[in-house]
């Protein structure tokens, strides 16, 4: 009775050092590339975006409770790509918009304007870490966060391509 | 060149009917050039719910002469290396297209590494086979064809084999405007067929068009199917639709829907490279899934019960195992699904309600050659 305890508490500790370690491995290897419509594509490792100005948002994900995320505007992310921001949004380039992909698939979409300073207050986040840790396995190592985006829908986890695009009927 | 002018401003019309007969002409010749094969449109029907989000390459336009072209190269078993198999082999209709095997065999007697798909509603796929390696058609097509554990023949020997016969060449020129047969028109000819292969009768379907009335227990089954599990609110469900969601039954998405703790097969990490996506996999289309055993990449559930068994009480833990497959409960606490044996029956009920027999009945995807040779 007591030795099989005993191994399934050893399998359980294992179990989790590797998760640990395999999360960690994971999360340093994985790429964040930003193409399509810019001058520059980017393809942006989490340790890249140090060098960037933080930025952080208290708000309440799909758990109910309040989380203070942070990591970098995504806007400055797009300037450093080269993409028609600022005064050079007018135009035909308010019918760009950008198609954001998970590792899994997942999708969402976002125009130009909706992330632009120029256009709104909100600051839309390329997270990186969540109440001061690095994201989970399934969540990171990059999240986008929308706050006034009442349903978390578009703060899309694993983010893995942002591409930008013109609107083509 | 004064006369000329002079002819052109005082004779209007004889200038005029000059340049008409020119034009009629010219316009023929561009005419002649775009639809110099005389083929026919193929209008892919599909209900309005389904969308449009689909790319149809401008290289290889759907016709109903390229379309009947892919059907008999599908039943052909000429496309094998050994004569012996066909696409069919592995995709039967009377099983939406599966072939009842969890993993099949190839013309050299090898077996393949995963299960056959079902080729059902291929038009609305961004991302072939089980691991999303495939971006199209026309692309993911050379794969079994070429493999050396399913057809093992390559496309030159493929191209050489057809155009010895006296039906194909004739007919690639029907498609394709000239009897040259082609690695890249076999290619062509076979995504066409295969963009023609829409489920959307199923009585699901119907009950979606508001012209089929399901049993309580199908009801009951469905509204299970789409709900997300919240116990503190007393709301069931299964939370299938999460991944199997609208009217397709499938969502673009690779998940790990923990069948084992060490995978032997490591899935898309195998394709992406990126430790994250080991034993991921392609969320497939439940439509006809009644007809699709044996069910997984490996094909190791044989019963839709032992399926839904899974999801309910043995998903097992794994670094990449899909957050949606974690602490989701119907018992608040709860760390699995704890569907009921009643619910379970409901999801199968419903489940029933996505075969559609006009789709495995329809003659014009079934072995034209029978028709040709009978």
């Amino acid at each position: 009775m007591y030795k099989p305890k005993i191994s399934k508490r050893c399998i359980a500790v294992l179990l989790l050092f590797f998760g640990v370690t395999f999360s960690s491995l994971a999360q340093n290897t994985a790429t964040l590339s930003i193409g399509g419509e810019v001058t520059t594509p980017l393809e942006l490792k989490l340790s890249d975006l140090s060098s960037f100005k933080q930025v952080s948002h208290k708000v309440k994900d799909r758990d109910g409770k309040e989380h203070v995320f942070a990591g970098v505007a995504l806007i400055e992310l797009l300037e450093k790509a080269g993409v028609t921001t600022g005064a050079k949004l007018r135009g035909e380039n308010l019918a760009k918009y950008l198609l954001i992909t998970a590792a899994d698939g997942y999708e969402v979409l976002y125009s130009l304007a909706e992330i632009d300073p120029e256009f709104t207050d909100q600051i839309i986040l390329l997270a990186t870490t969540k109440d001061g840790q690095p994201f989970g396995t399934g969540e990171g190592p990059f999240r986008i966060i929308t706050p006034n985006d009442k349903k978390p829908a578009r703060w899309i986890r694993e983010v893995r391509s942002i591409k930008v695009a013109f609107a083509k009927n | 060149m004064r006369n000329l002018l002079k002819t052109v401003l005082t004779n209007k019309p004889g200038w005029l009917k000059a340049s008409l007969v020119c034009a009629f002409f010219i316009s023929c010749g561009i005419i002649q050039s775009f639809q110099g094969k005389n083929t026919e449109p193929y209008v892919l029907q599909y209900p309005a719910n389904f969308g449009s989000r689909f790319v149809i390459p401008a290289n290889n336009p759907t016709t109903k002469e390229g379309v009947y072209l892919g059907r008999l190269l599908f039943y052909d078993k000429a496309l094998s290396a050994g004569n012996n198999i066909s696409c069919e082999s592995c995709h039967q209709q009377r099983q939406a297209f599966t072939d009842g095997k969890a993993f099949s065999t190839g013309t050299d007697g090898s077996l393949t590494t995963r299960s056959s798909m079902s080729l059902t509603n291929l038009l609305w796929v961004r991302n072939f086979f089980w691991d999303g390696r495939s971006p199209g058609l026309e692309e993911q097509v050379k794969f079994p064809l070429t493999n050396e554990h399913e057809m093992g023949q390559p496309l030159s020997e493929s191209a050489k084999k057809l155009s010895q016969t006296t039906l194909y060449p004739p007919l690639f020129a029907k498609a394709f405007g000239s009897s040259l047969i082609t690695e890249d028109k076999i290619l062509k000819a076979l995504s066409q067929f295969e963009r023609t292969l829409i489920s959307a009768s199923s009585n699901y379907d119907h009950y979606l068009a508001g012209t089929f009335k399901p049993t309580t227990q199908q009801l009951r089954g469905l509204q299970l199917f789409e709900n997300g599990p919240d116990p503190k609110r007393g709301i069931r469900g299964a939370n299938c639709g999460h991944c199997h969601g609208g009217v397709k039954t499938f969502k673009e998405l690779f998940h790990n829907n923990g069948l084992d703790s060490i995978a032997a097969d490591i899935g898309r990490e195998q394709f992406t490279g990126q430790a994250a996506d080991r034993a991921r996999f392609r969320i497939p289309t439940l439509r006809n899934i009644m007809l699709t055993a044996p069910y997984m990449h490996d094909g190791r559930f044989t019963t839709i019960e032992q399926v839904l068994d899974h999801y309910s009480e043995h998903i097992v833990q794994s670094p990449t195992l899909s957050t949606f497959l974690q602490d989701i409960s119907n018992e608040a606490g709860g760390k699995n699904l704890a569907l009921t044996k009643n619910e379970k029956a409901d999801l199968a009920a419903f489940l029933g309600m996505l075969t559609d027999s006009s789709f495995i009945s329809n003659p014009a995807f079934s072995n034209p050659h029978l028709v040709l040779n009978p």
